[in-house]
């Protein structure tokens, strides 16, 4: 039958394989890949043991179970999208410090010649 | 007047129509500085206008906007052991005979600011300009506890101790008011002296109405987190 933990079950499996992949291939660093890891296996979890996102609705009053996937994936997308503007900062702080030090270089060096 | 090496350091971009007179200028009211100019950049001569007139001229690679070009300037100032680093606009609008002024007072302050507004000057702004003037005085007064009448003024002059600060970390757009805070934050003694300021020669104001909001609203934003940043926190 397919359903959307059946679903969602197949696209946290492919996921975590896809990720596995990247990393193994460089084309990801772990330190990146520990976030999708996290968030595959919590998928994983969650899609498997149906009870569980049950009983959560019911707690939390949700009528519609699966509506909880959804919460657990856009929050997931929220926390990678503010780790991916932390890392930006940093690179932008990285580039900019470069600049500065190539353009003294570039001026040190002609002014020697 | 302070002894030691001064450098006078123009953050410049496109600016080849004003870069010439602005060194020219330094040169016929200062005799005893280096001037160097920070090209951020630039698409036209601006480089080698001023290179022409006698300025040192560093060129950032890609444009990196004013306060890292003008970090640049710092951090140039603090490799080569200068003993005083002042900023001036590369369009004009801040006048060379003033600067005995700042260096008059850089003895006793840490950072000197040449304003506009500390008495009556022949200085004339726009309505919006002034709005903002007074928004970031009040906002400045309220963190800092101290009255600064020209809080966007670019015109001002470092000692060893600030060049050492701005080279560690200087904000990077619209970087005046912040780094009054960043300074006053790391126990710097800074005051106003009265400058003459002209309308800009050439060129136009980087700031457009349209981005007055934005600016008003991030100089905010970065002044209460610059006042609320503990000393420890260091910037990379």
């Amino acid at each position: 039958m397919m359903n959307i933990y059946f679903l969602s079950l197949l696209l946290s499996l492919s996921f975590l394989v896809t990720t596995f992949e990247l990393v193994r291939r460089q084309k990801l660093k772990e330190q990146y890949s520990l976030l999708w890891i996290t968030f595959s296996i919590t998928m994983l979890v969650v899609s498997l043991n149906v009870t569980f996102v049950e009983k959560i609705a019911q707690w939390m009053g949700v009528k519609y179970a699966p509506a909880i996937l959804f919460l657990f994936g856009l929050l997931f997308c929220f926390a990678i999208m503010l780790h991916m503007t932390i890392v930006i900062t940093k690179l932008s702080h990285q580039v900019l410090r470069l600049a500065q030090e190539l353009t003294m270089m570039k001026e040190s060096k002609s002014s020697h010649e | 007047m302070i002894a030691g090496k001064k450098l006078i350091i123009v953050p410049a971009y496109n600016e080849e129509n004003s870069i010439g007179a602005v060194i020219q200028d330094i040169y016929a009211h200062v005799d005893d500085v280096d001037v160097l100019v920070i090209d951020d950049g630039s698409t036209d001569r601006t480089a080698e206008n001023a290179r022409f007139h006698g300025a040192k001229v560093l060129t950032m690679p890609f444009n990196v906007g004013i306060g890292g070009g003008m970090q640049t300037g710092y951090r140039f100032a603090l490799k080569h052991g200068y003993d005083v680093a002042v900023q001036m606009d590369a369009d004009g609008q801040h006048c060379a005979r003033e600067l005995p002024k700042l260096f008059e007072q850089i003895e006793q302050y840490d950072l000197v600011i040449g304003s506009r507004y500390l008495e009556e000057t022949a200085y004339r702004s726009t309505m919006m300009r002034r709005i903002g003037m007074i928004f970031f005085t009040g906002l400045l007064r309220i963190v800092l506890g101290q009255q600064f009448t020209d809080t966007t003024s670019g015109f001002r002059a470092a000692n060893r101790k600030v060049i050492g600060l701005y080279a560690d970390y200087y904000p990077m757009d619209y970087p005046e008011v912040e780094s009054i805070v960043y300074l006053k934050r790391n126990g710097c003694r800074i005051t106003e002296v009265k400058t003459e300021m002209r309308a800009r020669q050439a060129g136009r104001s980087s700031i457009t109405p349209i981005k007055s909001i934005y600016y008003m609203i991030k100089v905010t934003l970065s002044v209460i987190m610059c006042a609320a940043r503990l000393k420890e926190v260091k910037p990379r």
